[in-house]
């Protein structure tokens, strides 16, 4: 009955602080501010991505919503309970996928490590080998379910991880770079199982550094930049908000910067942004509106009989860089 | 949708979590060594050891020899075992279940008596062979009965260790301080005669040696130990393990507690 009501997950003013001590008998003092208010809302039953670049604090916002580390501040909600006071009703209705090489008992086969967690998880006794075979086969593990993990490339040690992550049907699952390591066929399959997941009414969190994978998952993100939530939308609501759905990309073998300024003067143009690629430059021109098109470009980059000029559609990366940039300026 | 099992049991966690520390022994041969072979060893080193020393030398080799391999499987694998949670990056998936860790560090124990009891009968066996036929014990019921509880006092120290693997990182450091109180202050391995135990009080907060010294005031006949005797031997051992329990019962709850606001659940 509580089940849909309110948000999935619900955070004000989230702040995780670390101190990290070394030298002599531990003085010197190290502190950082991974989380720096956080204020997020997550709706249930669908999947929210969080982007950011490395050490914004993705993983530490993960790891505070599913109960395994506090916040210094702020409150966090997850399914209505706060993570801090009631970890005990929160557990066994969510998941974890933190992936990477550890995590897992190397020694004994992959379901062993299922039986091991399936125990803990106290799923009943009765449907847990099926429970354990169901969830091998999702995960497309169920060949190698008998051979020790140690013997398990990268790629199947995150699916056991993700086999884990689901093996006690939790309400809410959070997955931290779940594709990582994975190549291109696992990888889609993957993002199948996970929206296969939703289509079953879990709701998903997860954190990617792939672009294209929060563009085909995630009808809402959020990006964090230095533990700060930076944006919150739809992929097309947040293309808007760098300055438009299309981008014109020209290349040719340097440009000078009477050249840009004049593009950045024409109808439109809400950026210009320049990149070396060896020898050539590549500018991205992000435009709001439709009044100019290649050839106005074309026309304002004369003298350059090289020159290549494309459209293509804004994509979440440009929205994503034009984000982060702007908060480190 | 979910399945919500209200209260996931806890013998249950046990159960899988004394599996798994069979498993995992049976997986990985470097363990015959600590378990098989060093048993062996110091019933060997022990009986030459004690050789001619008194009428009673070979209980005094069995007890010391079996306390030396029943230290390291009893009491050091308990906490040791935490540390390889950390180490394999277990740890945080192992909090982040609804089972409290104090169930599968018991399960673990669990193992880890079983396993040194093991050690302690190949290191009977192993004196028994050499010295050509049986210590004279005048209770045998009542030496074995003892030696296992000798046993649950140290498991119940090592239920505390594991509390600080929990913790830290840095628990090993603690532990070896743990482990040279146990060597010096329980005399273990020496003849009481030669090292007066009772001459360092530390010695008397941990509960083997209480348990140690009603095993020894009742098989070797003659035995001056605690001035106050095989009786008050066995309350202090039954008291002191109490404490210890009772330590693991509200430290773990903290501990687990603590290290969600510390944040070093991934070091290792
Ligand atoms: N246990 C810890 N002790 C000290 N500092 C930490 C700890 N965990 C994280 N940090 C710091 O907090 C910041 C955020 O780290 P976090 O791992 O959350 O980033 P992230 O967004 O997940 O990065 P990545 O994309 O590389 O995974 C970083 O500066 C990191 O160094
Ligand atoms: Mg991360």
């Amino acid at each position: 009955m509580l089940r849909n009501d309110g948000p999935a997950i619900e955070t004000h003013g989230v702040t995780r602080r670390f101190e990290s001590r070394k030298g002599f008998l531990f003085r010197d003092v190290t502190r950082t501010d991974a989380l720096q208010g956080v204020d997020l809302t997550v709706e249930r039953g669908s999947i929210f991505g969080l982007l950011g670049p490395n050490g914004a604090g993705k993983t530490t916002l993960t790891k505070i919503l599913a109960t395994l580390l506090l916040p210094t501040g702020g409150v966090a909600k997850v399914l209505g309970h706060d993570v801090t006071q009631d970890a005990a009703w929160l557990r066994p209705r969510m998941g974890l996928v933190l992936g990477g090489e550890r995590g897992l008992y190397n020694r004994v086969s992959g379901r062993e490590n299922l039986r091991y967690f399936a125990d803990l998880y106290g799923i009943p006794t009765a449907e847990r080998e099926e429970r354990i075979r169901s969830v091998l086969e999702r995960v497309d593990l169920l060949a190698a379910a008998d051979r020790r993990v140690e013997e398990y490339s990268r790629g199947m040690k995150q699916k056991l991880h993700l086999a884990r992550g689901i093996l006690h049907r939790p309400e809410i699952l959070f997955l931290d770079e779940p594709t990582i390591g994975l190549d291109p066929k696992s990888a889609r399959e993957t993002r199948k199982l996970i929206r296969s997941l939703v289509a079953d009414g879990v709701t998903i969190f997860l954190t990617t550094h792939y672009m294209f994978e929060a563009e085909e998952l995630c009808p809402q993100l959020a990006v964090l930049s230095k533990g700060r939530i930076v944006a919150r939308d739809s992929v097309d609501r947040l293309r808007q908000l760098v300055g438009g759905d299309r981008t014109l990309e020209a290349e040719a073998y340097g440009f000078d910067d009477v050249e840009v300024a004049a593009l950045r003067r024409l109808p439109g143009v809400s950026k210009v942004a320049e990149e070396e690629f060896g020898p050539a430059t590549r500018l991205t021109i992000r435009l709001r509106t439709d009044e100019i098109g290649i050839e106005e470009v074309q026309r304002a980059l004369p003298g350059h009989d090289e020159l290549s000029v494309r459209e293509r559609r804004t994509s979440l990366e440009d929205v994503y860089l034009d984000l982060v940039e702007e908060e480190a300026r | 949708m979910a399945l919500v099992t209200s209260e996931v049991s806890r013998t249950r966690s046990t159960a899988a979590s004394l599996r798994l520390s069979v498993l995992m022994f049976l997986a990985d041969p470097q363990w015959l060594i600590p378990s098989m072979i060093a048993p062996v060893v110091f019933g060997l080193v022990a009986f030459e050891l004690f050789r001619g020393a008194g009428p009673y030398f070979l209980t005094y080799a069995i007890l010391g020899a079996g306390m030396m391999s029943m230290w390291g499987q009893t009491l050091y694998g308990s906490g040791w075992a935490t540390g390889q949670d950390r180490e394999f990056g277990t740890l945080e998936p192992t909090l982040q279940a609804p089972t409290p860790y104090l169930y599968v560090v018991l399960g673990r124990v669990v193992w880890n008596v079983v396993s040194g009891l093991i050690g302690g009968g190949i290191v009977y066996l192993v004196v028994v062979l050499a010295a050509g036929g049986p210590p004279a014990l005048p209770d045998p019921l009542a030496f074995a009965i003892l030696f296992v509880f000798v046993m649950l006092t140290l498991a119940a120290v090592g239920v505390v260790f594991a509390a600080f693997y929990v913790y830290t990182r840095y628990a090993g450091f603690i532990q070896n301080i743990g482990e040279f109180a146990f060597y010096v202050g329980t005399g273990c391995m020496f003849p009481v005669v030669l090292l007066p135990f009772w001459t360092n009080p530390l010695a008397l907060f941990f509960p083997p040696t209480w348990a140690l010294d009603a095993l020894r005031y009742n098989s070797i006949p003659g035995y001056v130990g605690f001035s106050w005797g095989f009786g008050w031997d066995l309350v202090g051992a039954v008291a002191t393990t109490a404490v210890y329990l009772a330590i693991a019962g509200t430290v773990f709850h903290r501990v687990e507690r603590h290290v969600l606001e510390v944040g070093n659940l991934s070091d290792f």
